[in-house]
């Protein structure tokens, strides 16, 4: 794609890994093994992650048994972990992460309007420790539950000091036994059924995916989704706009992680767009050309939390990241859409 | 504008040129034709509204109050039933936010509650409270508000900061200032905002009620205004009509957006899931006139009359024609069933929830409560029906013959080995 080409000249971030040949002329056709395509995503990209977010989680609660202060580096390296494994399937919202309104109680972001640290207030004001019981704490509002609502209670000088310490220390361990045990469940749905759904895609009573190109279609739309979660909040949130930007909005910006979060998801999407690729070389050096130089280039910011959106004469790197996704989403949406024979279909960010 | 994306996206791969001859632009002759009904019917139900105002403002009673609430729930009827029209048509979603923006930090416009709070990270004019303050600070700058106009309500106060809770126009403004915070919480009640918050001189209650009345008459005489502007788009000759008509194609794809996104992204998951994830009754789409299952129950309608192209108007006229439903069915009459059977099973779920709200049975902020099963049932019977709706609604796209197509405006057009086989 010309316009990519052109993006990455004006970048004032050139990476050299940047492949400028050959992103025109594939003469490999397409594949149109559709079911080798989705066992390989499943088995490759989807199953291993879902271990590792359980995993993490796991660590996560029993950390947190052990250290219940917010301000212990154990209990915020394992927060830590289990926050970069969800951010590698945050992309992946169909199937079991979306049972139970599991993958929004494990994150609830953006939170524009104010209300994780709203709810969390009136709960450790209430005081009230019958809420903080695993069978209990499930069924209070997402804005409570979660990785980001945990990072107000990790990093957040106001609530470091408020109510009491007991409380938020048993508030602590119940967020994270919540996480264990959601993003357990999510793991053991793909393992003990979800994965066979989607990878017997277009078989015989198989209500979910009718045709095996439903089952490519949902894995198309998760790289869509990241994309677009991606430009359109974790860079557009902060960018705001040139006269009124935003650095208060950045993901994750307490913990100084809102940078990080753009990289891993990035990787994320480059492993998927690779696997979606297969059978079309060019379409794949495409992808993993610029997933790449997005990943460089945040890491050459030197910036971990978008400061420098309010700063005129940096805002432009920033921008330029969000570019680049721009072109790959169009790369995705028409190319990748085209070589698959699926489109877009709706997802959970439509509307307003 | 997300959804755009998508429909560009759609357009952009294209429908097959073979597959529907000329059954699709009577379709969409249809789906025009009802989308001028619609507008049509929300100005004349919100002229209604207008009238009610008048009168409430010339003499200000409980009835007259009761009459102005009465005409905003009627207005609310043809208009929710337009928004199937919003994500498809790129003139509809430009539009849009200036009559039906939510959720809106009411604190910018009128007096609120102790416990609504004093400020927020998010919006400096949080609590700017413009009825009682002819100047108020913005970025450093003073702003004089000391009319206000409708000129002033669109151009200034709406978004004002470039922040979206900055909701000063459109219906749900209206709705603030006739019923006030709804203080109840997760329990029965409306907003009870007292009909003397509208006396001149004395017997005002909240301070102000001049510059309270200047607001509700600016911010009514604005919907009327933005509506006319949206008849007017799809009469004929006008520029949405004309648009929609342009391109078979792109038309059709404009109507399966404005059916998928609304269904799933927009009203099955921020309007009705997300609210009772948050157990959040500031999340009701019509918060302050508990009047939510209205709301998601004609949006849902609105959708249904899309598919099978008939609508019934306010007067109780029918307008019909070639529909989606039969350019399907010549294609694939059990998809065209299956569409049939969850749109209805949806307006079953929604029509239970509506008749639950309605009878007193249990308002919708009550179903919101944490731990509330039956209310979350209510609510996730109409989510879930939403959900398997836009399953097949993008079986319909897939139908419609997309998987044959060459791509307009990508390399794949002059490079056929890449267009998938």
């Amino acid at each position: 794609m010309k316009r990519l080409f052109v993006v990455l000249v004006l970048g004032l971030l050139p990476v050299s890994a940047y492949a400028t040949d050959d992103v025109a002329n594939d003469a490999t056709p397409p594949t149109t093994d559709h079911a080798a395509l989705i066992q390989a995503v499943t088995n490759k990209h989807i199953l291993p992650r879902y271990e590792a977010l359980a995993e993490t989680g796991a660590t996560l609660a029993e950390t947190a048994t052990q250290h219940c202060s917010g301000t212990g580096p154990a209990l915020r390296a394992a927060w830590g972990k289990a926050f970069d494994a969800w951010i590698g399937v945050s992309h992946l919202r169909f199937g079991p992460s979306e049972t139970d309104n599991r993958a929004f109680s494990l994150a609830f972001w953006p939170d524009s309007r104010g209300k994780t640290p709203k709810a969390l207030r009136g709960l450790i004001l209430k005081g009230d420790d019958t809420l903080l019981m695993p069978a209990a704490f499930a069924v209070q509002s997402i804005a409570v539950q979660g990785y980001y609502a945990m990072e107000y209670l990790l990093y957040d000088p106001e609530f470091a000091t408020l109510g009491a310490e007991g409380f938020r220390c048993d508030l602590v361990k119940a967020m994270a036994g919540n996480i264990a045990l959601v993003t357990a469940a999510i793991r053991d749905d793909w393992v003990n059924g979800y994965a066979q759904t989607l990878i017997t895609a277009g078989a015989e009573g198989n209500a979910r995916y009718q045709t095996q190109a439903e089952g490519v279609q949902e894995l198309f739309k998760a790289l869509g989704t990241g994309l677009q979660v991606t430009s359109d909040m974790r860079l557009q949130r902060p960018l705001g706009t040139l006269d009124r930007p935003r650095p208060d909005r950045a993901e994750a910006r307490l913990s100084g992680r809102s940078v990080r979060h753009v990289i891993l998801s990035v990787e994320a999407l480059d492993e998927l767009a690779g696997l979606l690729s297969t059978g079309a070389p060019s379409l794949a050096g495409q992808f993993h050309d610029g997933f790449g130089y997005v990943r460089e280039a945040a890491l050459a910011l030197d910036d971990p939390t978008f400061a420098t959106v309010s700063d005129p004469g940096k805002r432009l790197n920033i921008e330029t990241l969000q570019a680049v996704l721009e072109d790959l989403r169009e790369i995705a949406a028409i190319e990748l859409g085209a070589h698959l024979g699926v489109v877009a279909g709706f997802n959970a960010l439509d509307g307003d | 504008m997300t959804p755009l994306k998508i429909g560009v996206a759609l357009a952009a791969l294209g429908f097959s040129t073979v597959a529907q001859a000329a059954d699709g632009s009577a379709v969409l002759k249809t789906y025009a034709d009802i989308a001028a009904a619609k507008y049509e019917d929300s100005l004349i139900t919100a002229r209604a509204l207008g009238d009610a105002v008048d009168a409430l403002v010339a003499a200000p009673s409980e009835e007259t109050l009761a009459a102005a609430k009465s005409a905003w729930r009627a207005a609310r009827v043809p208009y929710q039933q337009t928004e199937v029209y919003r994500f498809g048509n790129a003139m509809v979603d430009d539009w849009e936010g200036k009559v039906n923006a939510w959720p809106l930090d009411e604190g910018l416009i009128d007096y609120v509650d102790g416990g609504y709070g004093a400020q927020s990270a998010e919006n400096a004019l949080y609590a700017a409270n413009v009825i009682a303050n002819p100047t108020f600070e913005m970025s450093g700058e003073t702003v004089d508000a000391s009319d206000i106009t409708p000129t002033f309500l669109a151009e200034t106060l709406h978004e004002a900061d470039e922040v979206e809770a900055n909701v000063a126009t459109g219906y749900h403004a209206i709705e603030f200032l006739l019923w006030g915070q709804d203080l109840n919480g997760t329990e029965a009640g409306a907003g009870r905002r007292p009909y003397t918050d509208f006396v001149m001189g004395e017997g005002c209650t909240g301070g102000n009620c001049d510059r309270r009345v200047d607001y509700l008459q600016a911010a009514t005489d604005l919907l009327l205004s933005d509506l006319e502007d949206m008849v007017a788009a799809w009469g004929e000759g006008g520029a949405a009509h004309a648009e929609v008509m342009q391109d078979e194609t792109a038309g059709l794809s404009a109507i399966l957006t404005g059916m998928g996104s609304l269904s799933y992204g927009e009203l099955a998951g921020e309007r009705m899931r997300l609210g009772l994830m948050l157990n959040d009754p500031e999340e009701e789409h019509d918060c302050f006139s508990d009047n939510t299952h209205n709301s998601h129950y004609y949006d849902s309608l609105g959708i249904q009359n899309v598919y099978l192209g008939s609508y019934t108007r306010v007067d109780g006229t029918v307008v019909s024609g070639a529909s989606l439903s039969d350019l399907v069915a010549a294609k694939d009459a059990s998809l065209d069933a299956e569409v049939k059977s969850k749109l209805d099973a949806t307006m079953t779920a929604m029509a239970a929830m509506k008749a639950a709200a309605d009878t007193g049975e249990m308002a919708y902020d009550q179903m919101l409560a944490p731990g509330n099963a039956k209310g979350e049932a209510y609510i996730m019977g109409g989510v879930n029906g939403l959900v398997a709706q836009t399953k097949s609604i993008e079986r319909v796209v897939s139908a419609l013959g997309l998987n044959e197509i060459a791509v307009e405006g990508s390399d794949s057009l002059d490079n056929p080995g890449a267009v998938f086989q």
